[in-house]
């Protein structure tokens, strides 16, 4: 596992909301199932004193933690309020953000991320479905039936795309290791990069499919740094030139991030890239 | 969104870059009285999202003289088939170099990225990839209240240090502005000073209503209805409508049913906590497109329900053929509502791409 195991406790910022509520149940549910310490405590400023789901709640995340053992966040406030709570995180020191929620205005995401760089957290997201460690913890919204414990990493750009190789990788008996959604915004805190390095001091990870798409060039500056075996999968070979496809980072501009080059840029450093995703249980099978 | 050049151009000018006098005419009448203002010389300047403006013709140097005809010449034109509805009149600038500079976000370095180069006027994109070294760039993060001296040093070389200061000025918009790009292209010496020429500005569109912008002009009318339901929609050009939740499997479906050659009309992404209600309208908006000759709906979800998903397909009532796939809970129940009304549910996202395919052929 990485980011995070059984022992990692977790605080749920924007608890009362509807979302917010509603995963700390499902997180709890999963950390119950598995052991783990799940989460600890809920943050809403004004809310203090109230309880979602069998969870305290509290005005800060630093009133939370007189009280509680955390190292990780999970954000469901607006996006408005993400930028702001990123930081709340990361002052309070703690060491990992992951933050769920959509349409956080791209600046307010940069200086976040800037901001938890120097107080030494690392975010995860915006706008991702946060990451799933199969046996150990899920901090986020991914669907757990569809998973299985293994040996094969999951890095995506999207949700219900990782759900689908997820899905196609469990029924060919490739288990995960941890599955990482890193969001769909132009700018992201951990990426493909980042979560590689992780996997790299993994033992448990043995190969890692890489889920990416339009707009951009993570996905080949994250496998030209990898020495681990890599296939990929990169959607929106259809997409036209200009078009926000669904993701605010799903774009080609300027003539940059258009799938096809992508592809052939990954091919190039020798990383097998599906054209469809029913391919990618194969091409792990071929590179394990 | 992208701002017109005479919005951004205002905006520059109140953030202290120096800008060419001038006006905004929304018909040839209203340039007569304020000619005067403009000297005896002026540049006419068609206000139209389309690129390559200048070599379509909607860019026109005028005098006093023949400035009312040119005018009128100038709104009955379309430039790529987009009417002339608006024109910026500015003072002529005597051009003696011209440079270029923007701010833009970098994605890799979660920076703002600023280029500048001393050969202005030309696509930066050709000119990166074909001469590098001629373009200068500094990545700087939006922690930072003003660019430091020294960035400034590396980025201006030679260049005249007045253009430091309209950097700054320009990064400060970039921020006030919730900018995805500002960009002077070209930013020029005359022998009256340095001036932007042009103006460019794109607000990223999750920050609009703290921009004062209610309406987000880059959307078509169905785009912008989509929006409402809360829906992310793209048209294209083909016979299939595509409903799909998530972006990336919506945006995989498309590529799916061009791998097996078909053509997809839309993308539409109904986003999380797919009810029966937010499907009917994704269903019927679809299905408004007159092109749409069959409809796939992929949806996979861990908290989908299925059953709801289905009432929903059923209740939009459309014509076109809707083939189904969908995984979450009570699957069961949902394939059966579907099977009791005659719509087609398959077992992989692979399979109903298949179909709807064969049945556009």
């Amino acid at each position: 596992m990485i980011y995070g195991d059984r022992s990692t406790g977790v605080i749920v910022t924007g608890a009362t909301g509807k979302q917010g509520a509603f995963h700390i149940a499902l997180m709890n549910e999963y950390a119950r199932k598995v052991g783990g310490v799940g989460v600890v405590a809920g943050v809403t400023p004004g809310k203090a004193g109230q309880e979602v789901a069998g969870v305290p709640v509290y005005n800060s995340i630093r009133d939370a933690l007189k009280k509680h053992d955390a190292s990780a966040s999970v954000l469901f406030v607006p996006g408005f309020a993400a930028g702001d709570s990123i930081m709340e995180a990361a002052s309070a020191g703690l060491s990992l953000v992951v933050a769920i929620t959509e349409h956080i205005p791209v600046h307010d995401t940069m200086r976040a991320i800037s901001y938890a760089r120097i107080h030494g957290c690392d975010v995860i997201g915006p706008n991702c479905p946060g990451l799933l460690s199969p046996g150990e913890i899920k901090m986020g919204i991914m669907p757990v039936h569809l998973s299985s414990r293994g040996h094969i990493g999951v890095i995506s750009r999207s949700g219900t795309l990782t759900y689908e190789i997820v899905d196609q990788l469990t029924r060919a008996g490739l288990g995960q290791s941890t599955i990482v959604g890193i969001g769909g915004d132009p700018v992201i805190g951990q990426t493909f990069r980042d979560v590689l390095r992780r996997f790299e001091e993994d033992d448990q990870t043995k190969a890692v499919v890489i889920l990416g798409e339009v707009g951009g060039s993570l996905e080949e500056e994250g496998a030209r740094a990898t020495d681990l075996p890599v296939a990929a999968y990169i959607a929106g070979i259809s997409a036209p030139p200009e078009k926000r496809m669904g993701h605010a980072g799903a774009i080609i501009e300027g003539g940059e991030g258009d799938a096809r080059s992508k592809i052939a840029r990954l091919k190039e450093m020798g990383v097998p890239v599906a054209s469809r995703p029913s391919e990618v249980p194969r091409l792990i099978r071929e590179i394990l | 969104m992208k701002l017109r050049e005479h919005e951004a151009m205002k905006i520059f000018g109140e953030h202290g870059i120096p800008v060419p006098k001038g006006f905004l005419i929304h018909s040839p009448a209203e340039l007569g009285p304020r000619m005067g203002e403009l000297g005896d010389r002026f540049v006419l300047k068609a206000q139209v999202e389309v690129g390559g403006r200048g070599k379509s013709g909607g860019i026109l140097v005028a005098n006093p003289s023949n400035g009312a005809r040119l005018a009128e010449e100038l709104f009955k034109k379309e430039i790529k088939g987009v009417p002339i509805r608006e024109v910026l009149a500015v003072e002529y600038l005597d051009i003696q170099k011209e440079y270029y500079a923007s701010i833009a976000i970098d994605r890799s370095t979660k920076q703002a990225l600023i280029l500048f180069t001393d050969q202005g006027g030309v696509d930066i994109e050709i000119l990166a990839k074909e001469n590098p070294d001629a373009v200068r760039k500094a990545s700087l993060p939006l922690l930072m209240r003003d660019i430091p001296p020294f960035m400034l040093r590396d980025l201006l070389g030679s260049s005249p240090k007045e253009i430091g200061s309209i950097l700054n000025q320009l990064f400060r918009v970039f921020c006030a502005k919730d900018a995805l790009l500002a960009e002077i292209n070209p930013l020029v010496a005359t022998p009256h000073g340095i001036f932007a020429a042009d103006a460019k500005l794109i607000i990223d569109d999750n920050a609009l209503s703290r921009q004062g912008i209610t309406l987000n002009r880059d959307l078509t009318e169905r785009e912008r209805e989509a929006e409402k339901h809360g829906f992310s929609y793209v048209e294209l050009n083909g016979d299939i409508g595509v409903i799909g939740n998530g972006a990336g499997l919506t945006m995989a479906t498309l590529d799916l049913i061009e791998y097996y050659d078909g053509k997809a009309a839309n993308f539409l992404d109904v986003g999380g906590g797919a009810d029966q209600e937010r499907v009917m309208h994704a269903v019927k908006l679809v299905a408004a497109d007159p092109s749409v000759k069959v409809i796939v709906v992929n949806l996979l979800g861990g908290i989908t329900r299925c059953d709801e998903v289905a009432r929903g397909i059923i209740s939009a009532g459309v014509v076109q053929p809707i083939i189904v796939r969908l995984a979450g809970t009570n699957e069961a129940e949902g394939r059966q509502i579907l099977d009791g009304s005659g719509y087609r549910m398959m077992e992989s996202m692979e399979q109903a791409v298949k179909a709807a395919v064969e049945a556009v052929q």
